[in-house]
């Protein structure tokens, strides 16, 4: 079982990577919905 | 045909302005032997450590004296607004590519004769064959292909400084270890016929890259 | 609604991938547990390689027909090349340290993965520096293309480089049944993963380019 920490860091920086950018992503995307229906709200108020 | 007559007229005009400001030559060989000194410095009290790094270092002098003249190539275009004026006149962009990598090769070859007996004065090392002149030339060839599309881009951004050499290095690394390894089978002994591979790498580099940039040159200096 | 798809298959076999790796595939006998790496690190690379593809199919799709969504294609592939390739070198570091005691090797395939790496990065810091959205795109385009253009060379060059030196083969030659089967699960899983990845990225920096232009609309509408 000799080297099983340097699987298991690999393991981990592969899985905590991968998901951690999904979830920049949904953040990132919230705001800029969030940011959409602002701007719409704010140009029909002013139209 | 003409349109390599017109390049030349560029590359005509940037040497004229050189030679009455002398502003890069001088600037870039000055810096390029202080490289070499430094680089003594660290390598040069050892006699044979010296010997087995000269290719690099001289290859890596070169390359970081190729950026400080590739930058300036377009800094004064830049500043005078000489784009435009360029633009304007009956000049294909091609042509006004292939006239500035002219213009930036003989820049190059100029800096590299001066720099040469130099390098090998501080570190004991003849430079002077047939085969280390057509690497070095055929190295030359490569940096400026990409260089001088690199430095029209990076011109145009706000961080010219950090664009170019963040561009140009990495692009640049199948030149350098082929001429940096060709140059040491050289000094080692070796003859023409040991350094094909690293030539054709180095060959085959110029000509991909100096169409690549021939075509995409236009989209560079666009508007 | 098909982005779902993707990410539920993506989920899915990536989930699929997770229990092969660690429980279903039995241990290599000669590099041991940490053999294991192998099946996330070979996809990783392909995937990374495969991203600059994209962005260099888009790239020259964008400077043709000048449509946004080319440039967006282009950028998001480039962001998710990024992620994919970095993580691919930190696992060939981990490998590295584990198979040969160093965190770094001079391997071909290792060494191109930071060539690209780099020039990964550079087409981002180039993004960075210009202001313009138009330009951004133009000259992200250039670099794509021309920094493509230049990974088989820096593989050769490298590969030349490395004969000289003893070679490090990272990956054992036969492959038995059920070791093929896992990395090709693997494989296809990072493969619907990384479309479902493109995909996101790509509509994304549509929205954030709407988002830009509401902007611009709603200043001029109430300066």
């Amino acid at each position: 079982m000799e080297n099983a920490g340097y699987m298991l860091s690999a393991f981990i920086i592969i899985w905590a990577a991968l998901l951690g950018y999904v979830f920049m992503l949904s953040r990132r995307q919230a705001k800029i919905h969030r940011d959409i229906e602002l701007l719409k709200e704010n140009i029909s108020q002013q139209g | 045909m003409r349109e390599i007559a017109k390049a030349c007229v560029i590359a005509a005009k940037d040497m004229l302005t050189e030679i009455r400001t002398r502003e890069v030559i001088s600037s870039v060989v000055v810096f390029a032997v202080l490289v070499i000194v430094i680089f003594n410095f660290a390598f040069g009290s050892n006699q044979q450590a010296a010997g087995l790094v000269a290719p690099g270092i001289i290859w890596v002098t070169f390359a970081f004296a190729g950026i400080l003249s590739l930058n300036r190539s377009f800094v004064l275009e830049k500043e005078e607004d000489c784009i435009e004026g360029l633009m304007v006149a009956p000049i294909s962009r091609e042509a006004i590519y292939l006239g500035k990598f002219f213009g930036n090769l003989l820049f190059i070859f100029l800096i590299q004769a001066i720099v040469i007996p130099v390098f090998s004065l501080l570190f004991n090392v003849g430079f002077f064959n047939i085969e280390l002149v057509l690497i070095t030339i055929l190295a030359s060839v490569g940096f400026a292909s990409v260089g001088t599309l690199f430095a029209a881009m990076a011109v145009s951004t706000r961080a010219r400084e950090l664009v170019l050499p963040i561009l140009f290095f990495p692009v640049i690394t199948p030149v350098i270890i082929a001429a940096v390894n060709a140059s040491a089978v050289i000094l080692g002994g070796g003859v023409l016929s040991d350094i094909t591979q690293w030539l054709g790498i180095i060959g085959a580099f110029d000509i991909i890259f100096i169409v690549a940039s021939y075509l995409v040159f236009c989209f560079i200096i666009e508007e | 609604m098909k982005r779902k798809v993707l990410f539920f298959i993506s989920s899915g076999l990536l989930l699929a991938s997770f229990y092969m790796v660690l429980v279903f595939v039995p241990t290599e006998k000669d590099m041991g547990i940490v053999q294991r790496i192998f099946y996330y690190h070979v996809p990783l690379a392909w995937i990374a390689f495969l991203a600059f593809f994209v962005v260099f199919f888009a790239s020259i799709g964008y400077l043709i027909k000048r449509k946004p969504l080319w440039d967006h294609i282009a950028c998001a592939s480039a962001e998710i090349g990024l992620v994919f390739i970095s993580l691919m070198l930190l696992t060939g570091m981990i490998w590295a340290k584990a198979a040969w005691g160093a965190w770094w090797i001079w391997e071909p395939r290792l060494t191109t993965s930071l060539v690209l790496w780099f020039i990964y990065v550079a087409y981002f810091i180039v993004r960075a520096y210009v202001i313009e959205e138009e330009r951004k795109a133009r000259f992200g385009a250039v670099v794509g293309i021309i920094g493509f253009l230049n990974v088989p060379l820096v593989f050769l060059s490298v590969t030349l480089w490395r004969t000289q030196h003893p070679p490090l083969t990272i990956f054992t030659e036969g492959l038995v049944g059920s070791m093929m089967a896992t990395l090709m699960v693997c494989l296809v899983a990072f493969n619907f993963f990384y479309f479902y990845l493109l995909a996101e990225g790509t509509l994304m920096k549509a929205d954030e380019r709407t988002v830009k232009q509401l902007k611009e609309e709603s200043i001029r509408r109430n300066p």
